[in-house]
């Protein structure tokens, strides 16, 4: 009779109605992308564009046919497979707003700690298992919604991006949001304190983003920040959701939208397992 | 029937010694407490029949369940309320009773039902659907005791079920309890540290201290281990020390002043209307009478010392109060 999947239900209606009831987060879930994509996206993207050079320097041999504006906005679109800078950078900012989302979203197992609310679950007879899975599955529902509202301001603001590639986007963004859920678990399952887990969040999060593709292109990075963006969980989710979103497939070895997909698959099934286990070691003795 | 069996319990954290050795039956429909100062092992005991912590030695049986081995039978058995508050504070009533009630197998109709006549019973239906950040303590209190019955628990486990509420909460807590035990028959094993709590509501109550139980037993067995009452007798007619020698089963008797006689007995309850009637067979009579009894305090002072109680809590209940 416990075998059902309750528990389950129990935690994902518990994290959806905890995020319903803030509102607050919902503002600021949009807000902070939008600043990125503001900022910087628009910012970056006129740098980035052949129609910003006007000064034509002298001497400089041009072939014909092609203007050296010409010339540079072909360089760029080469750099950014194929779409301007903006959308190119929109793409990204919708893995990266649910790596962020999720990945933080284990504060709030430190605050269940501190405010006891752990206990409950712990006292429960549900499987533990499920219990954990559950509130992952909230999480990434949350943040998948998240990134599907970053994705439609992006397709507001930036032109390159496809209506058809959502949904297959979303799937990629769904399955990155339960293996870094999971991983923003089980790394506050052995934390106590929330200033211990946001200084753990600036120190891997920071590196994680700037090494994944969202800001710049895998193909101009130094060697050895390709090494690290090559063993990025988040670099697969990001070159998935690009290419399905505008098209552009400019990635490492072995970067493809089949193998992002496994790549993803993989790393998501291997965290959520690993949060299982912990989840069911877990006591109030520290 | 026993209901809890905790046999030699023995908890070690890494340098500490929780619990030392207890051992305690708890029968079925019975109010079972607790009784100590802070850091006398009441919480850890407690904890360790909730299945939270593995007990170092000894073994604990919850409806005859082993709580090391099957920790998932007993969990089903047993409603929990912690002595510091365990609710989702940006969850509605409701919702916080629909979570448990879900983790605890109950569903659909029943579940809603459930939770209705819970709310309804530590009368907060009308909060139902407020968020419970905007609860006060006493509100709160009331509805974990709720959440604890929800799953229709053979045995209630409340720890310290009044700490820090005002009179009017607390009274009603009480009275929870007392409907629980009288109408539901509920089994419940509870902490406190209020000697008033545990001689108005538990039937039987065991003394710990220092992580064992230095005595047990009913509030009035608890009150005569102190040993002698005194009975106070004024009579209608000035009388001499001499009446002393008409009573038996006295371990002391003083003329206090004139007409006054105060006498020490083993127990005043059973002594009184013999009492009574060496008065009545000397043909004197009585203006007043009047008898007093150790009080729980006492006794509670006697076993375990009037020294304060400091230790040191872990640093979790300091950062709470930071981030609230």
């Amino acid at each position: 009779m416990y075998r059902d999947l309750s528990p389950l239900v129990a935690m994902v209606y518990r994290q959806v109605k905890r995020w319903m009831g803030a509102r607050s987060r919902l503002v600021s879930t949009v807000l902070n992308p939008l600043v990125w994509i503001i900022f910087l996206g628009l910012g970056w993207g006129s740098v980035f564009s052949g129609t910003s050079f006007s000064g034509l320097p002298t001497g400089v041999p041009v072939p014909p046919g092609l203007s050296i504006s010409d010339m540079i906005q072909r360089y760029f679109n080469a750099i950014f497979g194929g779409v301007d800078y903006l959308t190119f950078m929109v793409s990204g900012m919708a893995s990266m707003t649910v790596f962020m989302g999720s990945f933080i979203g284990g504060l709030s197992v430190i605050w269940d700690k501190q405010f006891g609310y752990l206990k409950e679950t712990l006292v429960a007879p549900a499987s533990r298992k499920l219990v954990i899975a559950g509130r992952i599955l909230g999480d990434a529902i949350i943040t998948t919604l998240q990134g599907l509202i970053v994705v439609l301001l992006g397709l507001a603001l930036a032109g390159g991006l496809r209506l058809t590639g959502i949904p297959i986007a979303i799937v990629y963004l769904f399955i990155s949001a339960l293996a870094f859920s999971s991983l923003g678990v089980i790394i506050a399952l052995k934390l106590t304190s929330v200033e211990g887990f946001q200084m753990l969040i600036n120190l891997l999060t920071m590196p994680l983003m700037f090494m994944s593709g969202v800001f710049y292109p895998f193909t101009t990075m130094p060697d050895w920040m390709k090494v690290f963006a090559q063993f990025n969980p988040l670099s697969y989710t990001v070159h998935g959701v690009r290419y399905w979103l505008t098209g552009a497939d400019v990635g490492l070895y072995p970067m493809s939208p089949v193998n992002d997909l496994i790549v993803l698959a993989v790393v998501g099934s291997a965290m959520l397992w690993l949060a299982g286990v912990v989840f069911e070691k877990t006591s109030i003795e520290e | 029937m026993e209901v809890i069996v905790v046999e030699n319990l023995v908890k070690k954290y890494k340098d500490v010694t929780a619990v030392n050795g207890v051992s305690f039956t708890v029968k079925r429909g019975e109010v079972f407490a607790l009784l100590g100062p802070n850091g006398a092992g009441k919480t850890t005991t407690i904890h360790v029949i909730a299945t939270l912590l593995k007990p170092t030695s000894g073994r604990v049986l919850v409806g005859g369940f082993d709580v090391s081995r099957e920790p998932g039978k007993v969990r089903r058995l047993v409603g929990v309320v912690f002595q510091e508050p365990s609710l989702d504070n940006q969850l509605t009533a409701y919702d916080n009773m629909y979570v448990h009630g879900r983790l605890y197998g109950l569903r659909g109709r029943e579940l809603h039902e459930r939770i209705m006549e819970m709310l309804d019973f530590v009368e907060l239906k009308e909060f139902a659907y407020k968020q419970v950040k905007y609860f006060s303590g006493g509100m709160k209190r009331r509805l974990e005791i709720a959440r604890g019955l929800l799953s229709n628990p053979d045995v209630l486990i409340l720890d310290e079920p009044t700490i820090g509420l005002d009179p009017q909460s607390r009274a009603r807590v009480w009275d929870y309890i007392r409907r629980l035990r009288s109408e539901l028959g509920i089994t419940i094993l509870m902490t406190t540290h209020y000697l008033d709590e545990a001689d108005e509501l538990a039937d039987r109550i065991a003394i710990m201290d220092h992580g064992k139980i230095v005595a047990m037993g009913t509030s009035l067995e608890l009150k005569n281990m102190l040993g002698s009452d005194v009975i106070y007798l004024r009579f209608a007619q000035p009388v001499t020390e001499s009446v002393c020698r008409e009573f038996s089963g006295v371990k002391d008797c003083r003329l206090l002043k004139d007409a006054m006689v105060e006498l020490v007995v083993e127990n005043a309850n059973k002594l009184l209307p013999e009492v009574m009637k060496v008065v009545v067979e000397r043909g004197l009579s009585l203006q007043e009478v009047s008898y007093r009894k150790p009080s729980l305090n006492e006794v509670f002072l006697h076993l375990t010392g009037r020294e304060l109680r400091d230790s040191l809590e872990t640093p979790q209940s300091v950062t709470r109060r930071w981030h609230r």
